[in-house]
Formats: structure tokens, C-alpha cells, sequence
């Protein structure tokens, strides 16, 4: 696996993140304006999907979703029968993580004439995002990046290659997608970065904290208000202890209403001290999930059950929401976040469950040899060969 | 929500998208050209420009090379380049909005330095130059769904652009002694990194000669099946399009002028006439000549009376108002026997006579909603309401309907003895919902409603929203009439039905 640090200093120039965000805020804004004068002029509801799906993933405005069922809703009143409003559907759905219906959305979509390249990249985020077909998801999401080398197609391929654990491969692409990027957009620059955060940070079997921090800290300078890369960033700099900066981090996004940045913002003020401003914080944090899990529970689902399964403090809850994760995508990482809630919440009947059918269904894979779980069900192998003797 | 694996579609920074460009006599001192570009299409109130970017107008002397089936016009190699840079957002006083600028640079060397959105915009010492940078009402205005050459209003209505807007002494700058006619573009291009890059760096993100050469004419809407050149096209050189593409876009053009010819499905052009225009079109900027007038008709008069073989009586450009679509659609579809006006008679806002010269931003559309619990089930409370013509709003004195079904018209008399007119556009009962527009009585345009009523528990949810530009009175006058209105009614149905718990 490659070690050797990053250099992030030859990446594109990209707009001001203020300015984007500010733009982004305000075309958003219009793009709704013609909506509601003319739901069905061609063009403006994806627009805005596009638009409410860079503000949900960059600004941290978990209001998105809600705006996009409405926007759905609205479709299905002045055109339910339409391709489109299928289509759009499929998206917002598989955003939510609803992806049973998405998938029934996209099929209602391709019977009314979706266009195949629509129907495709839709029906490759879900089966990614589920974990399934994952070989055919690679080779499609390998030949898109080589006949466009945009950077919207090498992204998912970098992910794609960071669930299988070819985890050098998916930086190079990540690489390339930075390098070969031809537009000023922060968003994207950020995306990229992001990712590599993720992928030296959490995805690797043992994490290069010093090397994560380089990416979060380098998508936070593309785009400062950038929630996600905060908090990630925020508990590396906790783990090193570094509560000023693990602080000052989540104070400037406290106001995005993202509960993650509450518990995080929880955990530095108990390591300050600060009890009675944590409970303060968790308690928010406690009250933001339920009210999203009310609303999106397939969506939030995993981070509720990171939540609960941590300072939240309510293991069967957390194995609740990891269960209620896995039944909906069974990805080798929901397996590994249900098994480990199921041993938290003393579930050790459920865990084993959970271990055999994550090998059934992964066990033939490089990623599962990387996996936590691949050393269990050895272990366990070990032990039911030795209580067989 | 975190784990995403795929971004939006189309990641790239709207602000440095060119949709227009101008070039005209200054209507205030004839002395003086103003050139303006526009970026950002759908530009909300608050945009700003991209500060990593280099706008530029660029400017070339001309000369008529060809007449007739030869027409051809062959830039100088010298350039005038007017750059424009914008800086990062610097904080407000006393907290107020940001503050950005924007810093020129004229062809002599000259520079100067303007706060984005100052209407006076600012001015060299010498008076040679004076420039805008900021937000306006978007001139362009299309009216037609060009595929399908229909008619409809225009599809940027209330649409603002950021405008960079430079107008200038044209004696000192261009000298158009040596020749008055010029070609224009505008392209946005990368800043120069401080150290060499790795990877690539595109020569430019997009450049604008004539409006429309990507959209209606090299990506013609009505041709299925075409490779669309438009990425292609945008990667070209302005006034020197590669040798070795410019048969494929010559090509791509006459099969598109033809396809245009046919719409009406008469032949009013020749095939040589074709290609001549094709040759035109190819070499794509903006022609102007100082030393004759412009105005609203005067765009591509240039340009046809060279193809016509005889001499150009206009200064050509494009002014702010200029109806182009329509004076380009009529050009290509019937070669001028007879104008084909679209949907459309003006922009949002025409332009004006003083600098900018581009109309003032359009103000936000304003949404008034409101909504009940109410303790009845959703069947019941629609009985009441759900009719267009119902009577039960406390504020109504009495309803008029004309026609059934969508476009029933309602003539409203208040209580205080106001009228007001609407139509229904949409409705469902299974669904319990209607909408609605304004045709007259509130000081609105754009005037949309919507009330539904939704199951909620064992009660019902009713929602009731609108959404207008305020016209002739300000936002917060026409929103006090609009939230009363809704207030009133469902405050009504609250103390009908019961309030739900």
C-alpha cells in the first residue's frame, strides 16, 4: 500500500467556496422560483435535484431531502404519468436510500422511454450503494471513466475500488480526477478530496490518521463550510488530542443543524471538561437524529447507529438502526457495522447470524480477507473445528 | 448521507458560463462603445463572480475579404483586450453583505479597479473608461422552444446575469482610423498558476462571438443522432478556429442552416447561399463598425449585406435590446420573407438609455404559505373548499365563475368591495388539490396558488401557498395583502372544522 504523504499543493485553482456557496444558495433559489411557476418546464426539476444534492452534500443542509420530496410530490400531481417524474423520483429516492423504490421508480422510468445512459448511472449508484452486481458495477464504471475521464465519472470509480480494498488503485483515480479537472468548481475539488480523507482515514485496513487530516483539511480549504470534512477532521484532531482545533472546527458549522456536528462537538467538550455543555450538545445531537430518522430513516440510518452505538450511549438502539441498515443494503461495511452493535447490544446469537451471512455473501472477496469480520468467522471456524474433536 | 458515491451529474461553476455578448454605440454619448458580456445564466439576487477566472472582451480590427458567396471578414492580428479579475468576498461594513471588486486592465495598460454591484460603476481619471460589474435584469429573452419551433413566453423571464459592462472613448482606444470595423468575443479563461501546474489546464472554460452559434446552430435541438460539438467547439481559438476542424464544424453547420431553411418546410435559401453563410457563421464574432449606427435592428446587417454582395449600411452589434433570436430565427428559416415573431415582445425588463445600459436586477420571487390541522377528515374539508368557485372564505363577498374545468375564470369581490380575477390552471380531486394564477387585481405578476388538503392522523392538513413578483408596490405591501388573505381563510376553517391537536 502506498505511505508515502501527499502533496496537495499543485491542485486546481477553484473559486472562492464563499462565493460558490453563496451562488449555489442563490441559483438554487431561482431554480425553485421556476419551478413553482412551471413544474414542468424541461429541465428545472433535475436542475434542482442537482442543486439540493450539492447543498445536502457539501453545505450540510439536511433540509434537502425534505425539499425534494416535495418536489417529487408536486411532480406526481401535474405529471404522474411522466418519464421524467420517474426518473426524478428514482433519484430522490435512491438519495434518501430508499432503493427499493428507487429501483421500482427507475423501471417505471425506462417502460415510459428513459434514456439508457439515465436509467444506467442511476442503477449503478444503487447497485454500488447496496453492494450488489459489484463486478459488473466495475467494469461499466471502469470503461465510463476511460471514454470520458470526467471527473463525475472517476469518483465513483475511485469509491468502488475502496469498497473491493484495491485502495491504492482508487487513490490514483482520485489522483487523476483532481489533476484532469478542467473547471473552477470548489465542489468538486472538495468531493475529491473528501474521499481520499475517507479512504486513508477510515476505509484502510489501519488508518493513516496524518494522512486523512492532509485531505479533510484540503477540502475544508476549497470549501470551508464543508460539515462533513469538519467533523471527520474534528475527531482525527480529538484522537490526537487537539481539542482547540477539534473545537473550533464544529463551532463555525454548529448552525448547518447536521447532529453529527453536536456530538462531535460533545465529545471535545467532555475531554475539556465541559460536562455540563456536552450533555448540552448530545442532547441536541439526540434530538437531530430522531427528528431525521422520523422523516429519512433509511437515510440516516448508519449515522444514527454510529451515534447511539458511541456517545449516544444506547446499544440496542444503535443495533436497531445497523439492522435496520443492513436489511436495506447489505454492503460488507453495513455487515460489519450490524456485527459489531449486535456484540455491543449483546446480541451474540444475532452476531453470529450476521457473521455467517456476511460470509455467504462476501467471503469470497479481497475485501472481506481486509475485513474484521474475515479474522472472526476464522476464529470462530477454529473454535467450532476444536469443540467438534 | 455521507457516503454518497456519485456527485451531481455536471460538476462546474455556473458563474463562468458566458451567455451574451454586446457591442453598441453608447445611447448617451455617440462618442463612446460600450461592450458588455454576461455570465451566469439564472443568476439568483445574491450571485457573485468566480475569482479565479479571467474575463475578457476581446476586440479585432476587420476587413471585408469577400463579398457574396465569398463573404468573408479577416481579423488584424492585433487584439484590444479588455480583462476583468474579480477578488475573494471581503467582509461587509458593519456587517453588512459582502463586498467584492472587480479589477480591469485596457488595452493601453490602463486599470481600475469597481465594487461589484455599484451602480455608478466607476471611471478613469482621463474619462476614457468607465465600467459596471454586477448584477441585471437578463436582456436576452427566448420565446420559442427551438426543437419544435413553438411559440411560447419568454424562458428567461424575472432571469437576472451578472454583467460586466465597459464602455470607452472609441477615437483613443480602437482608432478607428485605420479602420472601423471590428470583431468581438468574450471568453472566461484560467489565471496563470503562480508555478507550472501539474496536469492541464484548459486555454479557456467558454467563449461567445455571435449568441446561440452552440446551442441553435452547431448543436442544432432539431437534429436527433448529431454528435454534439458544442465541448469541441468551445476549446477552439476564437478568431482562429483550427484548420484541421473547421471542415467538421463547416459541415455541421450547413447541414444545420439547411435544417433551420426547412422548418417551415419551404426552401428559401440556396445551397451556395448556404455555404456562404455557413463560411460566415464559421468565423463566429461579433461585427461592429464605429463609424456607423447601431440599434435594435441593426444586428447581422453587417453580415447579410456583405452575403448579399452589396455595402453594409449599419454599424451592425448587438444592443441590449435587440430582439435576436427572433431576427436570427427569421434570417435562418425563411431568409427574411417574413419576420417570425415568438412569444415574447421584450426581455423582463427592457434596457435603459443611461449606464449600465443593462435594467436593474429583478427582484426574488415571493412565497406567502400558510397551513392548518384541522380536525375533520380531508373529504369534508374539501367538500367545502375544493370547488374553484366555492364560497367560504370570510373575506369573499360574493364569486363569479365563467367556464368549467382548467381555465374557469373566478371574479372575486372582496369584502371592501376589491375584484379580483383568476384562473384555474390544474386540479384534482382524488388528490384534492388546485392552482391557480392572478389575472387581475393584486399589484403581482407571476401570481401562482396552490391549497390542497392532506390526510394528517384522523384529521386533515390543509396547505395553501403563493408565489408572485410584487408589481408597482413594494414586496412587503403586496406579502401583507397575500398572508392576510391566507390567514383569514384558514383561520375560518380552523373555527369551522375544529383545530386539530
Amino acid at each position: 500500500m502506498i505511505a508515502a504523504p501527499d502533496h496537495v499543493l499543485d491542485y486546481p485553482l477553484a473559486t472562492d467556496g464563499d462565493i460558490a456557496v453563496i451562488n449555489l444558495a442563490s441559483a438554487r433559489q431561482q431554480s425553485w422560483s421556476r419551478f413553482w411557476q412551471d413544474p414542468q418546464r424541461p429541465g428545472i426539476a433535475e436542475y434542482i435535484v442537482e442543486q439540493e444534492q450539492l447543498a445536502a452534500q457539501y453545505v450540510g443542509d439536511l433540509k434537502a431531502l425534505d425539499r425534494l420530496e416535495t418536489l417529487v410530490n408536486q411532480l406526481d400531481r401535474v405529471s404522474s404519468g411522466a418519464m421524467r417524474t420517474a426518473l426524478i423520483h428514482a433519484q430522490v429516492a435512491a438519495m434518501a436510500h430508499r432503493f427499493g423504490e428507487a429501483r421500482d421508480r427507475l423501471t417505471q422510468a425506462e417502460a415510459r422511454g428513459a434514456m439508457s445512459a439515465d436509467v444506467q448511472r442511476l442503477s449503478l449508484s444503487i447497485d454500488q450503494a447496496c453492494g450488489t452486481r459489484l463486478q459488473s458495477v466495475l467494469e461499466v464504471r471502469q470503461r465510463m471513466a476511460a471514454e470520458s475521464g470526467r471527473l463525475e465519472d472517476l469518483v465513483p470509480l475511485g469509491s468502488l475500488l475502496a469498497d473491493l480494498g484495491n485502495f491504492d488503485e482508487a487513490d490514483r483515480i482520485y489522483d487523476r480526477a483532481l489533476r484532469e479537472y478542467t473547471d473552477v468548481s470548489p465542489f468538486a475539488a472538495a468531493w475529491v478530496c473528501f474521499q481520499r480523507g475517507v479512504l486513508w482515514g477510515e476505509l484502510v485496513p489501519e488508518a493513516q490518521s496524518s494522512r486523512a487530516a492532509v485531505w479533510y483539511r484540503k477540502a475544508i480549504e476549497y470549501l470551508p463550510c464543508y460539515v462533513k470534512a469538519r467533523v471527520h477532521l474534528s475527531e482525527i484532531y480529538l484522537q490526537s488530542g487537539n481539542v482547540v482545533d477539534a473545537d473550533s472546527l464544529l463551532v463555525s458549522v454548529i448552525s448547518s443543524g447536521d447532529p453529527e456536528v453536536n456530538w462531535r462537538l460533545a465529545d471535545v467538550l467532555a475531554a475539556t471538561g465541559r460536562l455540563a455543555e456536552a450533555e448540552e450538545q448530545l442532547q441536541a445531537a439526540r434530538t437531530g437524529f430522531e427528528a431525521l430518522l422520523e422523516r429519512h430513516l433509511l437515510a440516516f440510518a448508519d449515522h444514527g447507529a454510529e451515534f447511539y452505538a458511541g456517545s449516544g450511549n444506547d446499544a440496542r438502539r444503535a443495533f436497531e438502526l445497523a439492522s435496520t441498515n443492513l436489511a436495506n443494503r447489505p454492503t460488507l461495511r453495513a455487515f460489519e457495522q450490524a456485527h459489531e452493535m449486535a456484540l455491543g447490544a449483546h446480541e451474540t446469537q444475532a452476531a453470529c447470524e450476521i457473521l455467517v451471512d456476511a460470509g455467504e455473501l462476501w467471503g469470497g472477496t479481497a475485501a472481506f480477507r481486509l475485513s474484521p469480520l474475515s479474522t472472526r468467522i476464522h476464529s470462530a471456524n477454529l473454535e467450532s473445528r476444536r469443540a467438534a474433536r | 448521507m455521507s457516503d454518497h458515491v456519485d456527485g451531481p451529474r455536471s460538476i462546474g461553476d455556473p458563474s463562468i458560463d458566458l451567455s451574451d455578448l454586446f457591442a453598441f454605440t453608447s445611447p448617451a454619448n455617440a462618442g463612446y462603445i460600450v461592450l458588455a458580456a454576461n455570465v451566469f445564466p439564472s443568476a439568483g439576487v445574491s450571485a457573485m463572480f468566480s475569482n479565479v477566472v479571467n474575463h475578457s472582451i476581446v476586440v479585432r480590427r476587420m476587413a471585408v475579404a469577400g463579398i457574396g458567396e465569398a463573404a468573408k471578414f479577416k481579423p488584424d492580428g492585433k487584439e484590444f483586450r479588455f480583462n476583468c479579475r474579480f477578488t475573494a468576498l471581503e467582509r461587509g461594513s458593519d456587517g453588512g453583505s459582502p463586498i467584492q471588486r472587480g479589477s480591469f486592465t485596457f488595452p493601453g495598460g490602463q486599470e481600475l479597479t469597481c465594487v461589484v454591484n455599484d451602480e455608478k460603476g466607476a471611471s478613469t481619471p482621463d474619462g476614457v473608461f468607465h465600467v459596471f460589474v454586477g448584477l441585471r435584469s437578463d436582456p436576452f429573452y427566448l420565446a420559442w422552444l427551438p426543437a419544435a419551433l413553438i411559440k411560447v413566453p419568454n424562458l428567461l423571464q424575472h432571469d437576472n446575469v451578472l454583467s460586466i459592462v465597459i464602455e470607452f472613448e472609441t477615437a483613443r482606444v480602437l482608432g478607428p482610423a485605420k479602420g472601423s470595423l471590428f470583431g468581438v468575443v468574450a471568453e472566461t479563461t484560467p489565471i496563470p498558476k503562480p508555478r507550472s501546474p501539474i496536469g492541464h489546464e484548459p486555454p479557456r472554460f467558454d467563449w461567445v462571438g455571435r449568441p446561440e452559434q452552440t446551442n441553435m446552430r452547431l448543436n442544432n435541438p432539431a437534429m436527433d443522432g448529431t454528435d454534439d460539438l458544442r465541448d469541441l467547439w468551445n476549446q477552439q481559438t476564437p478568431f482562429a478556429i483550427s484548420e484541421e476542424l473547421q471542415p467538421v464544424f463547416r459541415k455541421r453547420l450547413v447541414d444545420s442552416l439547411t435544417n433551420w431553411d426547412m422548418r417551415d418546410k419551404k426552401a428559401d435559401w440556396t445551397p451556395a447561399d448556404l455555404t456562404a453563410a455557413a463560411n460566415v457563421y464559421l468565423d463566429d464574432f461579433l461585427l461592429f463598425d464605429v463609424s456607423k449606427p447601431t440599434g435594435d435592428t441593426s444586428f447581422l446587417e453587417i453580415e447579410k449585406s456583405t452575403l448579399h454582395g452589396r455595402d453594409y449600411q449599419t454599424g451592425g452589434g448587438r444592443t441590449v435590446n435587440a430582439n435576436v433570436i427572433d431576427i436570427m430565427i427569421t434570417w435562418m428559416v425563411n431568409n427574411d420573407r417574413e419576420f417570425m415573431q415568438g412569444g415574447a415582445l421584450s426581455a423582463t425588463k427592457p434596457g435603459v438609455n443611461s449606464f449600465p445600459y443593462l435594467a436593474s436586477p429583478n427582484t426574488e420571487m415571493q412565497t406567502v404559505a400558510d397551513s392548518a390541522d384541522l380536525a375533520a377528515p380531508p373529504e369534508t374539508v374539501w367538500a367545502l373548499i375544493g370547488s374553484f368557485g366555492a364560497m367560504w372564505h370570510p373575506l369573499i363577498a360574493k364569486i363569479n365563475v365563467v367556464g368549467t374545468g382548467i381555465g374557469e375564470l373566478r371574479t372575486i369581490e372582496t369584502i371592501d368591495g376589491k375584484q379580483i380575477i383568476e384562473r384555474l390552471d390544474a386540479s384534482d380531486d382524488a388528490q384534492r388539490f388546485y392552482r391557480y394564477t392572478l389575472v387581475s387585481g393584486i399589484q403581482a405578476t407571476g401570481y401562482i396558488g396552490t391549497l390542497s388538503v392532506h390526510p394528517k392522523a384522523t384529521g386533515s392538513l390543509i396547505e395553501w401557498k403563493v408565489q408572485f413578483w410584487a408589481d408597482g408596490q413594494p414586496d412587503f405591501v403586496v406579502r401583507t395583502i397575500v398572508s392576510t388573505l391566507l390567514k383569514t381563510g384558514l383561520e375560518s376553517l380552523k373555527a369551522r372544522f375544529g383545530a386539530s391537536k
